[in-house]
């Protein structure tokens, strides 16, 4: 009996002793909250922040086997809130100390946002994950500010030039024709005003109505930016890091919104809602001969405007797209990239937690299951070759556009300049300003909204 | 010698013990009204007022996205008048006035005194349900959230052959194209969506007023062979003098800052600042910003100047309907 007792009294001890240890072993893993701010259109761009999940688990799995007590818990935030709230969601939220750790954003804000302190300088933390090496060079030169490297790039795109094959069939164009377009502006042989000529055809013969002869997108934002540099435009002058604004590109900018809607009855898009007007105006309703979107709209009409035309399929079918036309016979087309990166807030207390996480994100799997569904293009050397980014038909047919991409600068006050050189660009279209009177809103715009910031040449 | 001593002791501690009783009851009595304006007052200070004096403060610095936490703006040394001369000097600002004084004179003569009027004199000369239904069916655009209102709107005017007018109305007549008429028009939409919401405060107000006037009135004008129009100009209007100047100084300075509705229809488009108004445009610049350069300074300039406005008008409103003499205390409580 007695023997039982101290058997019984050993049991207990034995099993307090390890409940003890589990307890005390359990508060030495410390949960370190990680909280994520993605902007994605749903369905399409889910996986932008999606892909945390899968890394959370894989990254806890990885301290685990390193003997690290922390484990992550992602928190992601994700919406289609515009670009200028989520700005101010993130600098209101910094202000409160409350910013998200994780920032998903275009990698144009990294000049204001590292400026005020905001964000936090990556290039140690990157050199610790190798996987970093396979993002292409030309897109960290993208979230590199003041010579220190800011963000990891998460995606890119191309902004083709599309057409409406079927407008131009009945324009007169035989397939041979259509097909062999996007060459035709590789070489410089298709002009931007190549294409208002051929949009100008299309409205008089009836083919299209008065200003859907070639549409630019609805509201101000990057596209545009990519007409200037076929001007021959500048936006930064690499030396001092200034803004510039080439008032010879300026003009003949500018002559040419002014000409699109003057006498090629083009551009009737501004203003327009997206949903409700643009996007079925250029794809399920075909009312548009020529327009200037983004790689990433292709899943979006597939998706949605498409869906009961035959989605993908359909557009394959109807849409044929290349680069952005040059202004000159024999001159360089283009398109522009305007990459998003995670940048990683000053306020996070783990921020090689944050870096971890957003390694695990910047690989093949992740990253390619984001450029499919969304129709961005990879980021990562080699990933044409990756098997499932193979299969996109998109995304290997308009890979050749890198080639030939511009950016948007970096620079802290990228949003006024944007402000005033598109408020100028309204104006020209609505007829309310001659390419003349254009120039001088800009200038003067400028030089009071900037001062000795911005260079005009 | 000692009787009197103790008795004047008595009176004077007496004496002492009603002025101190006195004053207790005095500071009562001073600070009773404070204590019920207390929390009114507070909530004032602190939700308009402070708010109103930052606003005021932030219209002369350059308060932005960049500098954000890192501007010392209540400094007095950040401030100039930078903002102001911005917005004098701006290309679109004589559009901005125009579009505003358009929306907010527009609105009001058709809608929100004008049509509010014309539907409590009719409301309140028929059938009294009859009346009641009718005002409550004008209610409906108010009580709407705007948002589905707008919805409603946007359906109505959408393009062939979606869009309800160009459907059933336009198409059968053969007007239009079969365009989307918040592009075509959008100032008549810009004024119908916020007419019909603005008409429901002063058709209310009137039709009390007016359900107010004694009868009597009526029967003696119509006794003296006052056609109706007569009545209602020379009995009814004069009668409802005031509310119909509260109405319209109200509904000024409410048509002035609301721009929810423009947001929500046209956000100021569809062609650039064509909609645009005064505290859209305030909005734009202190909220909005395709690229996130929301400049909170600037934004406060044309909000400030939009109060000036507001506070000018309606001292102007007080002149013209003459508040003074329609506030004089009656004759009989001077007697």
């Amino acid at each position: 009996m007695k023997a039982l007792k101290s058997l019984l009294s050993i049991i207990l001890i034995v099993i307090l002793v390890m409940s003890f240890t589990a307890m005390a072993l359990a508060q030495d893993t410390e949960i370190v909250p990680i909280k994520i701010r993605t902007r994605a259109k749903p369905p399409m761009e889910n996986w932008r922040g999606l892909n945390f999940i899968v890394a959370e688990k894989d990254l806890n799995a990885d301290l685990e086997a390193m003997g690290d007590p922390r484990r992550v818990k992602v928190e992601i935030i994700q919406d289609n809130a515009g670009w200028g709230e989520f700005v101010t969601e993130f600098v209101l939220a910094y202000g409160a100390g409350e910013a998200h750790d994780i920032w998903l954003t275009g990698h144009e804000y990294i000049g204001t946002q590292a400026e005020a302190g905001r964000i936090i300088a990556l290039d140690e933390l990157v050199k610790e994950f190798p996987i970093f090496n396979l993002v292409f060079d030309t897109l960290w030169d993208c979230t590199e500010y003041k010579g220190k490297i800011w963000g990891v790039p998460q995606d890119a795109e191309a902004r083709p030039l599309f057409w409406n094959k079927s407008l131009l069939k009945q324009l007169g164009w035989s397939n041979e024709e259509i097909t062999a377009l996007p060459v035709k502006i590789e070489k410089g042989e298709f002009t931007l005003y190549d294409m208002l000529e051929t949009a100008k055809q299309a409205v008089d013969k009836g083919v299209v109505e008065p200003g859907n002869g070639f549409w630019t997108r609805p509201k101000n934002g990057s596209d545009f930016t990519a007409f200037y540099y076929a001007f021959g435009g500048e936006t930064i002058d690499s030396a001092t890091g200034k803004l510039v604004f080439d008032k010879t590109a300026g003009l003949k900018y500018y002559q040419f919104f002014y000409d699109a809607v003057q006498k090629y009855g083009s551009m009737g898009c501004l203003g327009l809602g997206w949903s409700e007007a643009w996007h079925p105006g250029v794809s399920s309703e075909g009312r548009v001969l020529f327009w200037v979107g983004g790689t990433w709209q292709w899943a979006e009409w597939a998706e949605i405007y498409l869906k009961d035309l035959g989605g993908e399929t359909y557009a394959w079918e109807n849409f044929g797209f290349g680069l952005i036309p040059a202004a000159e016979k024999g001159g360089k087309p283009n398109t522009l990239t305007h990459p998003l990166a995670y940048l990683v807030s000053s306020q996070c207390k783990h921020p090689d937690l944050a870096v971890a996480l957003i390694a695990k994100v910047t690989n093949y799997g992740p990253n390619t299951r984001h450029a499919v569904a969304s129709t961005h293009l990879g980021i990562l050397k080699g990933q044409t070759e990756y098997k499932f980014y193979k299969e996109s038909r998109l995304l290997r047919e308009t890979l050749y556009m890198l080639d030939y991409t511009t950016f948007l600068p970096n620079n802290p006050d990228w949003g006024p300049y944007s402000t005033v050189t598109y408020e100028a660009l309204a104006a020209v279209v609505s007829g309310d300003f001659t390419p003349e009177e254009a120039m001088d809103f800009v200038l003067e715009g400028l030089q009071r909204e900037l001062g000795d910031k911005v260079i005009i040449k | 010698m000692s009787k009197n001593l103790q008795l004047e002791r008595e009176q004077s501690s007496l004496s002492s013990f009603l002025t101190t009783k006195s004053f207790f009851s005095q500071l009562k009595s001073w600070l009773l009204p404070y204590t019920f304006l207390a929390p009114t007052l507070i909530g004032v200070t602190l939700f308009f007022f402070i708010p109103l004096v930052m606003v005021f403060i932030l219209s002369f610095t350059d308060l932005d996205m960049t500098n954000f936490g890192i501007l010392k703006w209540w400094q007095p040394t950040n401030w100039t008048l930078d903002n102001y001369v911005k917005i004098f000097t701006n290309r679109f600002f004589p559009k901005i006035l125009k579009n505003t004084l358009i929306y907010v004179s527009m609105t009001l003569i058709f809608f929100n005194v004008g049509m509010a009027l014309v539907i409590a004199l009719i409301t309140t000369n028929i059938n009294r349900r009859i009346g009641f239904a009718s005002r409550l069916i004008w209610l409906m655009c108010r009580i709407t959230p705007v948002v589905v209102y707008i919805m409603m709107w946007k359906a109505l005017a959408g393009p062939a052959p979606m869009g309800v007018l160009n459907k059933h109305i336009l198409g059968p007549l053969g007007i239009g194209t079969g365009e989307y008429l918040l592009n075509t028009h959008p100032w008549i939409f810009v004024i119908l969506v916020n007419g019909f919401i603005g008409v429901s405060f002063g058709m209310i107000l009137f039709s009390s007023a007016i359900e107010a006037i004694p009868k009597d009135y009526m029967i003696a004008a119509k006794v003296d062979g006052a056609s109706t129009w007569q009545t209602i100009r020379y009995v009814t209007i004069p009668m409802i003098k005031w509310p119909l100047l509260f109405v319209t100084t109200y509904q000024t300075l409410s048509l002035l800052t609301s721009f929810q509705q423009i947001l929500l229809l046209t956000d100021g488009g569809p062609k650039l600042y064509q909609t645009e108004v005064w505290s859209l445009t305030a909005y734009h610049r202190a909220f909005t910003s395709y690229f996130g350069n929301i400049q909170w300074g600037y934004g406060s300039a044309w909000a400030v100047i939009l109060v000036i406005i507001g506070v000018t008008m309606a001292i102007i409103y007080l002149r013209v309907f003459k508040f003074g003499e329609l506030m004089q205390e009656p004759k009989i409580e001077q007697l």
